[in-house]
């Protein structure tokens, strides 16, 4: 980090106006400790409190809500603003009650639909009166997802009153528009290298509300085992590590029901043919050979067979438009230390590499008949990119240079660049995640365009169920911050956010989410006693 | 009852000796229980266990509402597969399209009181079976003294039941179960240190409820210390202004929620203010509690003002903490500041007192202020080396210095709480779980009347480097080591090899930790709270 600031104090001086025309803004916006920050913020400096039994109202709206979405979203922003202190201030004896007493929360979403879908709108536009027109606060969104966040950021609005012992809102009246930078504001998760129990997937689900992440990327299945029930091949699970380190289908299905109903996509991932050895415990057909077990055996049509009963099977209770068919660091030689599959790559005229395309391509139409948009790992697109179909996602992991290369050729691409954006590089400091730009180089606002976001990624080699937490947090809350608020409001400096950025780790820590410190760089545990807000 | 251990022993050196090829199936071996039960016996059946299964209770203590929060709590573990309670698949179940071997869980209870004190009756018995000649209905029975006893029973039942990834279905393998169980000590603790780092009350409900899990029955709450004062004190309402920001404060109602939180679990919770050492933080509210602004700790023995300061903290203290256990600290004290300021030493001088003699006599007060408020004081070991004579009798010792303090303590007559800090300390990183296990606090301690004085142990999870983000993990495992060390008998914790009588069971605790969402550690790695060193198995980490 060092060596990168003498760099950027080289270029300082350029921007030395600009800043000193915004700095009192600025310092303004960092006392607001919203995170990540809204595209446009305006407030006074009056206080209200909540009401005892502050209410969802919905007058006007014409989203019915039958799915109860936005009710258990409204009831959760309340149990989380009212988690951290028992409210026990007594509402009708409090002197300033009355005109600055916080009614209710009045909803408005003007579709009526509830489908997830990606792309769709996510603004809101949050109101919370000042005590001169008391009675409720207003949020209103396109859709009851917009609305979703509108709720988030109310609950980083409340604060506890240690007098009154009520929740309070301070620096009234707010106007906050609000809209994500970019769609696609990923994370990912690896239950293959360790399982994650079922609770701690919802856990990790919650904390991404909190920083207005939106897609759960489910790297499911590796080399090491193979957890999940599929009912098409109901040996693949033979896979997992044991016999209760497991999801059933039902299981999957409830944990994107789960994300679903929080606004968050569920993108499944099975990473062939390179990391899929786990595949053959149940059917070692899969496997080249005993003794050679990876990558998947391209010669077989019962490899795609497979396949085929996986994303069928997926195609049931995965609905997000994109499943992630993997394609990274394919090691094709056993392939060709297999002398029946150097056989069947003679037959067929083809050389390790193009078996490693007619693989990747394959899966891809297999996905795409049961209705899936692809993404596949960089690798597919630096080896064949012209052949990847149309409708392919690259995900970027490798290179840097990659972004700009993807979108000229007119694919879309996301972005989780490993130096900044790998959460476990656990030395890899916060920094560096806020500073990671996705449009870096990309100039043109068609290339832009194509674009849809980033990916934090949580690869699990060294996590399980007892690291997980504060690995991801809060350095993935500063790349949220990168994806969700306009590029101009974004600090040039990470440093200039820190204390906003340790407001909400203390946050997470308050809701139960076990954030790790700021201060020491990547995944760290405190040194010393001391304050959260510190440290 | 040793045969049945005996039993177990044996099947757990078979089990070690096949799972070395492959993973726990809970199909085919025991349920691995933690703490091990006092007593108890398992056939060969398997029992599946209805998602509907209904509470019965009976006796006095039955209508409590303790039971039915913990009932429900449960079924919340056992039940937390998709296809569980309340699913669509056990509603069309329910509508007895599907039999269920155990459809009824029956807890008995005796007594109606709920007071919850050290020594309370927390024995129980769990009687699994299916419907025989003996009961139309196939069902689980817990029968208990009090409620408390029930809860123990309740987790116990929890750790019978599996998921069966099979028929998905929840099963009890190794039925019928008689289980008859009790603790060896009543006082089995687990520290937490909110002056170095401010928990937030969701953290310390989430410490709470995984030591339910262990069947711990004490939290102490060592609350302030000479980093921070977070806790709210009516009588002297600045005190809290020594919390470390607006934001890391406890009010009095979340100390009492904590307190009720902690009850609905079976679990009291002890106090400690830390007097005279541990308390610089007291001055930021009120300076004149220093000796000086440039010395600020111990306490300012001199002054009445300090005095009624901790008379008034402990009188609103009361009013939280029902427990009958008060810690007033007493560790630690450095007495320079009194040397070094004028006053301080011309009060000595006055009163011809060394600085050890006013050490004394601050413990002493304050003591007695204790008592005046009906609690019985525990002091740390420091207070027994340097003036054991003087110490009301009532005092509990609580050891973490020298190893044979307990011996000592107990030989004088006073109760002692075992918290060696070469093994019990959790914030000691480099003690293997082994070594936690090993720990004996009976240790030299031969007369069954003095042991009796020995009334049970604390593992320590001091703050310096322990916050929200990695508390828990350094908690778990190894405080669960010596949960079974104070629950268990010590015949079933001392006998045999332990890697294969302990650490699988210990294994399967962890996973069943996590699984439950808490993040409890690996078991197997050197240092305490590490990541898992590579991919793998859960049970095999």
């Amino acid at each position: 980090m060092r060596g990168r600031g003498a760099k950027i104090a080289g270029v300082l001086p350029l921007f030395m106006l600009f800043i000193a025309g915004t700095i009192s803004a600025f310092e303004d916006i960092e006392r607001l400790r919203i995170w990540p920050l809204p595209a446009q913020v305006s407030h006074g400096g009056r206080r209200m409190y909540l009401s005892g039994d502050f209410k969802l109202v919905t007058e006007g709206t014409k989203y019915g809500d039958t799915s109860g979405i936005l009710k258990e979203g409204f009831d959760r922003m309340l149990s989380i603003v009212r988690l951290s202190h028992v409210i026990s201030g007594d509402w009708n004896s409090s002197g300033s009650g009355g005109s600055a007493l916080l009614q209710g929360l009045h909803v408005i979403i003007s579709s009526s639909t509830d489908e997830l879908e990606y792309g769709a709108d996510e603004s809101y536009k949050l109101v919370v009166p000042s005590p001169e027109k008391p009675s409720y606060a207003q949020l209103e969104a396109k859709s009851v997802y917009g609305a979703l966040h509108g709720l988030q950021t109310f609950s980083q609005l409340c604060h506890f009153n240690l007098k009154k012992k009520v929740i309070e809102i301070l620096m009234t009246p707010w106007n906050i528009t609000d809209q994500p930078r970019f769609s696609y504001r990923g994370l990912l998760i690896d239950t293959s290298r360790h399982y994650l129990p079922l609770p701690v997937i919802k856990n990790v689900i919650d904390s991404m509300t909190y920083a207005k992440l939106n897609v759960l990327h489910w790297h499911i299945v590796d080399t090491q085992s193979f957890p999940l029930e599929i009912p098409s091949y109901p040996k693949l699970w033979n896979g997992a590590y044991s016999s209760s380190q497991r999801y059933t289908f039902e299981d999957a299905a409830e944990i994107v029901n789960y994300a679903q109903r929080r606004g968050i996509h569920v993108l499944a991932e099975i990473d062939v043919p390179g990391h899929a050895l786990s595949w053959g415990k149940g059917y070692p057909a899969l496997w080249p050979s005993k003794n050679c077990q990876e990558p998947l055996d391209v010669s077989n049509d019962f490899t795609f067979k497979v396949i085929d009963g996986i994303l069928s099977d997926f195609s049931k209770i995965f609905k997000f438009k994109f499943v992630h068919l993997g394609g990274d660091e394919v090691n094709t030689t056993c392939w060709s230390a297999t002398p029946r599959i150097a056989q069947w790559l003679k037959k067929h005229r083809m050389s390790e590499g193009e078996a490693y395309q007619y693989f990747v391509l394959r899966a891809q139409k297999i996905a795409l008949s049961h209705g899936y948009e692809i993404i596949n790992w960089e690798e597919t697109f630096i080896n064949f990119g012209s052949k990847l179909n149309s409708k392919t996602v690259v995900h970027n992991w490798l290179n840097t240079g990659l972004v700009e290369n993807v979108t000229a050729s007119g694919l879309r691409c996301i972005v989780s660049n490993q130096e900044n954006w790998y959460l476990d590089h656990i030395d890899a400091p916060w920094q560096g995640f806020y500073a990671n730009e996705p449009l870096k180089n990309i100039t043109d606002k068609k290339q832009q365009s194509l674009v849809l976001g980033g990916e934090v990624c949580m690869w699990g080699e060294h996590i399980d169920a007892s690291d997980i937490e504060q690995t991801i947090w809060p350095r993935a809350a500063a790349a949220a911050e990168r994806l969700w608020t306009p590029y101009a409001k974004l600090a040039k400096n990470p440093n200039k956010v820190t204390t906003r950025l340790a407001h909400f780790r203390c946050l997470l820590n308050r809701r139960g989410v076990a954030a790790a410190p700021l201060v020491g760089g990547g995944r760290v545990v405190p040194l010393e006693p001391g304050s959260c807000l510190a440290q | 009852m040793s045969t049945n251990l005996l039993r177990l022993i044996l099947l757990f050196i078979t089990l070690s000796i096949t799972s070395s090829l492959s993973t726990p199936s809970p199909a085919d071996s025991p349920p691995y229980l933690w703490p091990l039960p006092a007593e108890f016996s398992f056939g060969n059946e398997t029992l599946s266990v209805d998602p509907t299964v209904t509470l019965i209770v009976a006796g006095n203590g039955g209508g409590s509402l303790i039971i039915r929060a913990a009932f429900d709590r449960y079924m919340g573990i056992i039940f937390k597969h998709a296809s569980g309670r309340g699913s669509l698949l056990s509603r069309i179940r329910f509508l007895k399209m599907v039999e269920y071997d155990i459809t009824s869980l029956k807890i008995v209870v005796h007594s109606d009181s709920e007071e919850l004190q050290l020594g309370v009756d927390e024995s129980y018995t769990l009687m699994v079976s299916k419907k025989n000649e003996q009961s139309i209905v196939g069902a689980a029975t817990i029968e208990a003294n009090t409620v408390y006893g029930a809860l123990r029973g309740l987790e116990t039942f929890s750790q019978l039941c599996a998921f069966d990834y099979i028929t998905k279905s929840v099963q009890i393998y190794k039925a019928p179960w008689y289980i008859q169980d009790k603790p060896r000590f009543g006082y089995r603790g687990l520290l937490i240190d909110t002056s170095r780092h401010y928990l937030p009350i969701d953290v310390i409900k989430q410490i709470i409820e995984s030591m339910s899990f262990a069947k711990l029955n004490v939290l102490h709450w060592h609350i302030v210390d000479e980093q921070s004062f977070p806790l709210e004190t009516p009588t002297y309402p600045n005190l809290w202004k020594g919390a470390y920001s607006r934001w890391e404060r406890y009010t009095v109602e979340d100390a009492s929620e904590i307190v009720r939180f902690a009850k609905m679990r079976g679990i009291n919770v002890m106090a400690e203010v830390d007097v005279p050492g541990h308390a610089e933080s007291w001055g930021t509210g009120y300076p004149d509690l220093w000796p000086s602004l440039s010395c600020r700790e111990p306490l300012d023995v001199t002054k009445n003002f300090t005095f009624d300061v901790i008379s008034g903290i402990l009188a609103d203290m009361r009013k939280i903490f029902p427990f009958e256990l008060f810690h007033l600290g007493g560790d630690e004290v450095n007495t320079d500041c009194w040397k070094n300021t004028t006053h301080v030493k011309e009060w000595l001088q006055g009163r011809n007192f060394t600085t050890k003699d006013a050490y004394k006599y601050f413990v002493l007060r304050a003591q007695q202020i204790a008592i005046s408020k009906n609690w019985t004081p525990v002091n740390w070991e420091e207070t027994f080396s340097s003036f054991g004579k003087d110490l009301d009798p009532r005092t509990v010792i609580q050891n973490w210095l020298v190893s044979d303090i307990c011996q000592k303590a107990v030989a004088k007559g006073f109760r002692c709480i075992f918290s060696n800090q070469g093994y019990w300390y959790l914030d000691h990183l480099d003690v293997p779980w082994e070594e936690v296990y090993n720990t004996e606090p009976l240790n030299g301690i031969e007369d069954p009347s003095l042991q009796k004085l020995v009334i049970g142990g604390e593992v320590c999870m001091w703050g310096e480097t322990a916050d929200t983000s990695v508390v828990l993990q350094t908690i778990w495992p190894r405080a669960a080591a010596a949960a079974e060390r104070m629950w268990s008998t010590r015949e079933a914790v001392s006998k045999g090899n332990i890697t294969l009588t302990a650490l699988p069971r210990l294994h399967y605790f962890r996973c069943l930790l996590n699984n439950r969402g808490v993040p409890a550690a690996p078991v197997d790695n050197f240092y305490a709270r590490r990541p898992p060193l590579g991919p793998g198995s859960c049970y095999a980490q």
